[in-house]
């Protein structure tokens, strides 16, 4: 797609290819951090590693590091947000992480994660729920929730 | 009379969970509250075949008589205990008749757990792990297909792998490359099976099985999904006990070691997926039924993600009952086996599989075919060993919905 566009830019105007390539750029690093993980406040933690984001979203890490437990909050499979989250954050297709809390769950190894209907509903059960962590597309300043980062 | 009440209840369960999914309304909420969660899962699949009978159809009509239905329930009080249970009914020809059982039911406890590694321990009836697939095997959804790749699952002895009662330690290491997971598991199969006496004995006699103590093992690497990787390793152990009132067999041991290994692939739109497997048949003081050889079995499948929930894929599939006698000729020829109607193409099967799958939110449509030279993975309970065709097609369609 970025290139696609950035192929459109340049063969129609050779002479702005530098600037227009530093906005493309620009946008790109833009989208690509288009979703943050949140986590409701009382969670010790302002970062974690890309292995624990994962073991924690594919359910195989249920407690923080104080011993309390971890209440995973997601979007249904569909929804651009998860699949986003997925990509962006976690580094995997939607289709992985369904798979693998399948496998899991059916087999009666670990529990499935919460799913909600939409990212305002994600928002306040992230906010309510202790030990909660979840994602959405844009985190205001006055939202309830802290952000992890992934490192 | 336990049997078809138990049936009558299956089929009763059966009803009121497709009546609620076609009514969009799922009879239970996912989650109850206080760390309880429900699931289930069910499946009704349609088969028609062009000779050799599978799942209760009779060569030239079309079968009904394959369906799936088990729910769930999960409580964890507190992070560091899990407790699982699972009922399933299944329904295939005359091999398995919708009787209402335990699938799963264990405890767990995390013993030791600091964030990236977790070791614990599991106690009950336990889902045993083999190859990427066996601990689902019976929920549509997870399956690479409308039936499992049959040279590394075989159905007639799913039963015997599947779940069984006794103690595994499991761990989870979490590394910047990947995630480790392993378990190994101390058990005695269930082996009261009409199915397993056909494949080791080669007909359904008057005695039974009995599970021996046995183990089995898998350690899996999956590399941010991109790369999975396992190998899954242990021994099977049962006996037979004849009957008392007459039994052609008399008391005899079998032990069986095997492995397989997993490997597979994965990008946003495609999936290949192989895994190879060997598994020793050695039998000893019976009558009969002594032996002593290697079955081989593998496969490989690629999958395609087409978007707007389209999938489809092409797998070949191989099983060989004895790896040194891959035609089957040499045990066709013995006088007695040859007797009993038994031909060479019934120690092997070499199965195309061309399918496709519609995912609609929680319901899976998929519909597969198969062009089989071989009959080793038939059920013989269906098909008599005289009568099974070399060369045969198969035509599969499913529904399949999932909480």
């Amino acid at each position: 797609m970025t290139g696609r566009l950035l192929n459109l830019l340049l063969s129609r105007r050779p002479a702005g290819a530098p600037l227009l390539l530093l906005f493309v750029l620009l946008l790109s690093s833009a989208t690509a951090s288009a979703v943050d993980i949140i986590a409701h406040r009382g969670v010790s933690l302002n970062a974690m590693s890309l292995a624990s984001a994962r073991a924690i979203f594919g359910m195989r890490q249920v407690k923080w590091p104080d011993g309390t437990s971890i209440k995973v909050f997601v979007l249904p499979d569909e929804s651009p947000t998860h699949g986003a989250a997925c990509k962006e954050r976690l580094n995997l297709f939607p289709y992985q992480l369904r798979q693998s809390w399948d496998r899991l769950v059916y087999s009666g190894m670990a529990q499935a994660p919460s799913e909600v209907s939409s990212e305002e509903e994600l928002m306040n059960k992230v906010a309510a729920t202790p030990g909660a962590i979840g994602y959405v597309r844009k985190v205001r300043s006055n939202d309830p929730v802290k952000i992890i980062n992934i490192e | 009379m336990i049997r078809s009440k138990s049936s009558i209840l299956s089929r009763s369960c059966l009803l009121i969970v497709w009546g609620s999914a076609a009514l969009g309304t799922p009879v239970f909420a996912q989650e109850l509250g206080d760390g309880l969660q429900a699931h289930g899962f069910i499946s009704q699949s349609m088969v028609h075949t062009s000779d050799n009978k599978v799942g209760g159809n009779s060569g030239d009509d079309v079968g009904w008589d394959m369906r799936e239905m088990g729910a769930n329930l999960s409580w964890r009080p507190n992070p560091d205990w899990l407790i699982s249970g699972q009922i399933l009914a299944r329904w295939a020809g005359d091999t398995d008749e919708g009787k209402l059982r335990l699938d799963y039911g264990f405890v767990d406890r995390t013993l030791f757990a600091d964030g990236d590694t977790q070791v614990g321990l599991r106690l009950g009836k336990i889902k045993n792990p083999y190859g990427f697939f066996n601990t689902t095997r019976d929920v549509a959804h997870t399956r690479p297909g409308i039936i499992m790749p049959q040279s590394v699952y075989l159905d007639q002895i799913r039963n015997f792998f599947l779940a069984a009662p006794g103690v595994s330690v499991y761990g989870n290491s979490e590394y910047h490359t990947g995630n480790l997971s392993w378990q190994i598991s101390a058990l005695r199969p269930e082996v009261n099976d009409q199915s397993l006496e056909y494949v080791f004995l080669l007909n359904d006699l008057p005695g039974h099985f009995k599970g021996k103590e046995s183990w089995l093992s898998q350690a899996m690497f999956d590399m941010g999904g991109e790369w999975r990787m396992g190998i899954s390793l242990g021994a099977m152990n049962m006996t037979y006990r004849p009957s008392p009132l007459g039994d052609i067999e008399i008391a005899g041991n079998h032990h069986l070691p095997t492995w397989v290994l997993s490997l597979e692939k994965n990008t946003e739109n495609w999936s290949l997926t192989a895994e190879y497997g060997r598994t020793r048949v050695k039998a000893k003081n019976y009558n009969f039924a002594n032996t002593d050889h290697w079955t081989e079995a593998w496969y490989a499948q690629a999958t395609r993600r087409f978007g707007n929930n389209w999938q489809g894929f092409i797998r070949y599939d191989a099983l060989y009952l004895d790896k040194d006698d891959k035609t089957g000729e040499g045990f066709a020829s013995d006088p007695i086996i040859a007797g009993l109607g038994f031909k060479a193409h019934s120690r092997y099967a070499q199965d195309w599989v061309l399918g496709v799958r519609h995912d609609i939110d929680h319901l899976a449509l998929s519909a597969e075919l198969h062009r089989v030279d071989g009959t080793a993975w038939l059920a013989q309970a269906e098909n008599l060993p005289a009568s099974q065709v070399r060369k045969w097609n198969m035509l599969l369609l499913q529904a399949a919905w999932r909480f």
